[in-house]
């Protein structure tokens, strides 16, 4: 049977690592996700995560199921793909602001230039709703 | 009333690796295994590498920016999100951390127990060494 437990402090059975609820919330990513962003984009796992959409080259937005409170969340992310293409993973606010469902990203070569990534990771710290 | 459990392991009741966590909003619930990371990592690569701190992750030195960090409690699969980042002490050179390469051009897969990244110059498209360097893993442990 469920059952919810409601508490401040966890706290070890030594009574040492003393943690508050509102650090393991803050704590916690609220959403992450690992994406082959190249050809068919197909996400490999994620946590939180509706859907995956493909914008073109190199660009593409992520849509969680259970939204952020605001749009203050952090996003951090990694791209990469095979050969020498070195690619960054950029939150471009100007071409899509992030909204509490919706985080648009591109993964630029070096130059400017969007390429596909092979390996997109993404994860998402902030409020929940 | 402030409460405070005293517990050294955490069970979920319906199926023992989840456990629903309240959001700040107080409105949606999180899962607190999927959100927590499950290895992390702030570590010198110049020289000998060295972590300065760390979670359920060691480290080798594959060569200039040549990293792979190993788990000590393996993942479930290989599909995890890595997610990282770089930085130098002085000077402006710029630095870039990809997953998954291995100077000079490999793209590598990442295991349960393992994976590779690099940290480059974009500038040149080079790898080299920094001091400080910033690496987070979340997904399933096995």
């Amino acid at each position: 049977m469920a059952s919810i437990l409601r508490v401040n402090t966890l706290t070890d059975a030594s009574s040492g690592n003393s943690t508050a609820m509102s650090t393991i919330n803050q704590g916690t990513a609220k959403a992450w996700i690992n994406f082959n962003g190249s050809g068919t984009i197909a996400e490999r796992d994620s946590f939180n995560n509706a859907s995956i959409t493909d914008n073109g080259t190199g660009d593409y937005t992520v849509t969680i199921t259970s939204a952020m409170a605001n749009v203050n969340y952090a996003h951090v992310g990694a791209a990469g793909q095979g050969n020498t293409a070195l690619l960054c993973l950029c939150q471009n606010f100007d071409l899509a602001a992030p909204t509490t469902t919706v985080s648009r990203y591109q993964t630029p070569y070096v130059n400017g230039v969007m390429l596909d990534a092979t390996s997109v990771n993404v994860a998402l710290h902030g409020d929940l709703a | 009333m402030a409460s405070q459990l005293k517990v050294d392991t955490l069970t979920g009741v319906t199926t023992a690796g989840s456990i629903d966590v309240t959001g700040e909003g107080n409105s949606t619930t999180t899962n607190l295994q999927q959100g927590l990371a499950k290895s992390w990592v702030n570590f010198n690569g110049t020289g000998t590498i060295a972590a300065r701190d760390s979670f359920n992750a060691s480290l080798t030195d594959g060569g200039t920016g040549d990293y792979v960090l190993n788990f000590s409690n393996v993942m479930s699969d290989a599909n995890y999100s890595v997610t990282g980042s770089s930085s130098v002490l002085i000077g402006n050179f710029e630095t870039m951390f990809v997953p998954n390469f291995k100077p000079p051009g490999t793209e590598t897969a990442s295991t349960t127990s393992a994976f590779q990244f690099a940290v480059l110059r974009p500038s040149t498209t080079q790898p080299y060494d920094v001091p400080y360097v910033y690496v987070q893993v979340h997904g399933d442990l096995a």
